[in-house]
This record gives structure tokens, sequence and C-alpha cells, in this order.
């Protein structure tokens, strides 16, 4: 959907909390839900294109990581995977307590290894 | 997990070592932010983020609202649309104190764009404020505007198939309007049909069917919308009293 803002949001994000670090990261990776409407692959592509236009991260990797979306059922105190956006618990309960899916955040950032 | 930006924790770090960072540093969080500010301003009025396709009616049932209920309550409304100021005019036209927002191609209103408008629309006075969103059932769904409450139009033209092809659009809405009910005779488009598909997606989801051209339904939309606000007078006074 808007995978180049959020391409621009990761950037934004890393240099807020990393400053000048952020030369140093190697590899960073995001997790995304399936109600994030990310497309992994569309997000890749828009990854790319950002470091092609800013050299400086040229050979920052990025690895996506899709959430399955996971509600909760009051009846049965359990949590069902919710398949095809079905929000029925297999007991024939509907829930929209949703416990995973919703989320979009940076999950894990790795810093290039220096041998001095 | 919070990381002072001016003094990031891998600094003291010996050169040589890996380092792996687990954080959770949101994504898109800005817009929540602002959403949440918006929320805080329109304490006692009433605020409707209404969805749906392009075509699907949204600006004929703002006109026809405003007009049914121009005693009952003070209407106020802001308009997104990728382009031109026509939406805003057809409202005035109708009497409703109306402002554009010109999104300049862009898909979807976010908060800020919300939060700005509403330095340049009086206010006062006003119990119900409408957003009309841009037609678009995708994008506008990721964008919390500050609302009380997100409506869906889905039109009997569109296709009862749509609830489950853009799940996330009628997951996050109150209400789900089924409009131009007239052409059901003509259309193949079942209410049960959708509704069954939608409340698949969202169990909690309200279903009225609708119509702008012969009235249908919309005396119930009406006495929906004067409980919503009559609750958030109650739920304002409630806060002041404490």
């Amino acid at each position: 959907m808007h995978e180049l803002s959020i391409v621009k949001d990761i950037f934004d994000t890393l240099s807020a909390h990393y400053a000048t670090k952020i030369d140093d990261i190697q590899k960073i990776q995001v997790t995304a839900g399936l109600l994030s409407n990310v497309q992994p692959v569309l997000i890749q592509n828009a990854f790319d294109a950002f470091i092609a236009d800013n050299r400086q991260y040229r050979d920052m990797e990025l690895e996506v990581i899709v959430n399955d979306i996971i509600a909760h059922c009051d009846h049965c105190q359990k949590d069902f995977n919710v398949q095809y956006h079905r929000f029925v618990c297999p007991c024939g309960q509907p829930s929209t307590q949703i416990v995973q899916g919703n989320e979009l955040f940076i999950s894990k950032v790795i810093f290039k290894q220096h041998v001095s | 997990m919070s990381v002072n930006p001016a003094n990031p924790k891998s600094a003291g770090n010996r050169v040589g070592s890996v380092q792996c960072d687990n954080t959770t540093l949101h994504l898109l969080k800005a817009n929540d932010y602002v959403a949440q500010a918006i929320r805080t301003r329109l304490k006692d009025v009433c605020v409707i983020n209404v969805c749906s396709s392009p075509g699907s009616g949204k600006t004929t049932l703002m006109q026809e609202t405003g007009k049914r209920l121009a005693k009952d309550l003070n209407i106020s409304i802001l308009v997104g649309d990728p382009e031109t100021e026509r939406d805003a005019v057809r409202m005035r036209e109708v009497g409703i104190n109306a402002l554009q927002i010109v999104t300049g191609g862009m898909c979807h209103i976010e908060a800020q764009m919300i939060l700005q408008a509403l330095d340049h629309i009086d206010l006062t006075g006003t119990d119900l404020l409408f957003i009309e969103n841009v037609g678009n059932l995708l994008c506008p769904s990721a964008f919390d505007l500050g609302e009380d409450y997100r409506v869906t139009l889905l039109a009997t033209t569109e296709g009862d198939d749509k609830p489950k092809k853009y799940p996330r659009m009628f997951l996050t809405s109150e209400l789900m309007l089924v409009s131009k009910a007239d052409l059901l005779p003509y259309v193949p488009f079942s209410v049960d049909a959708v509704s069954k598909d939608a409340w698949e997606v969202n169990p909690n989801l309200e279903v009225m069917t609708i119509s702008t051209l012969n009235g249908e339904g919309l005396d119930a939309w009406c006495d929906w919308l004067k409980a919503k606000v009559q609750a958030k007078k109650e739920a304002a006074n409630q806060t002041t009293e404490k």
C-alpha cells in the first residue's frame, strides 16, 4: 500500500534512534502483521529503490517477517488463527479481539562487523 | 525499548564485535499520535469518518443528511478529494458548514490534514462533524483520523463480495450502509449475502440499507446519528463534572 512512505519512515526512525551509527547498520528486520496491508515484495522493491537513490545505505539489507492474524476467543479462553479473514473461532464464536496481525515495526537491527 | 538518540546504547561497544539489537520501533505511528490530539481537541463533537469507493453516494448522503437533520443538529463537514472544491460547494448549497481538503492526488486523508483543517473551519456550536474520506476502500482503512465512528458505504452496484476483498475497511468500521437500495430489483446484489460476508470479518458491524433517491432507511440512519451525538455529549459532560 504505502510501501515507499513506510521505507522512508524506516530510515527516519533509524536515524532518530541511532544517529550517525545508522551508517554501520548491515541488516534490518521488519515485522508486519497481515492486517497492516504491507506486501513484503513491494516493500522490498521500495527499499531497493530507496537505497539505490541513497548511496550511503547501498549495502543495507532488509528482511520482512509476516505475522499471521491471531484473535482471542472469550468463550474458549484461547487464541485462534484467523484464516481468509474469517474472524470466527473454530468453536463458532465470532471475535474481533486481535492479539496479533495489526503490528508494523522494526524488530531487529544488525550492525556491521568491523575488523580492526 | 527506548533509545536515547543523543547517546546510542551501542556507542560504547568495541570495534570488532557484532551487535544485534532486538527492537520494537513502531512505524507509521505518527498518524496515531495526531489522531489522539484531534480526539482531545474535539471532546464534545461527534466525529464520523465516512468511507467508500468513488461513486457510492457519500456526498449525496451527506447532503440529504444535512437537509433532514438541519433542525436537530448543527453539522459541519470536512470533504476530502484528490482534486477540486466541488464537493464542498455541493455541501454549502444545502447550507452545511464545509471545508474542502484537497489531498493533491493522495489516495487517503491523514490525521495531520484534519488537524490543520481544524484551524480553518469554525466549529463553534457544531454537534456533528463528518469527514468525507477520499473514495477508496483500501488506504483510508489504515489511517485513524481521530473519529468516534467509521461508517462505510457499499453501493448495490458494487457487488456483494466486497467485505472479504477489503477486510480491513470493514473490520475497522462500526456501521456499513448498503446504499442505492432502490436499485436492488435490478442488480444481482444480496443484502443477506453481503451482511454474512461482512459479519465474518467483523461480527460487531451494524448494517443498514439506505436509498437517498426514495428515502428508504434514512430515518434509521438519522436516528443512529442523533443517538451517537447524544452519547458523545453525555460522555463529555461526565468528564467535565469529574
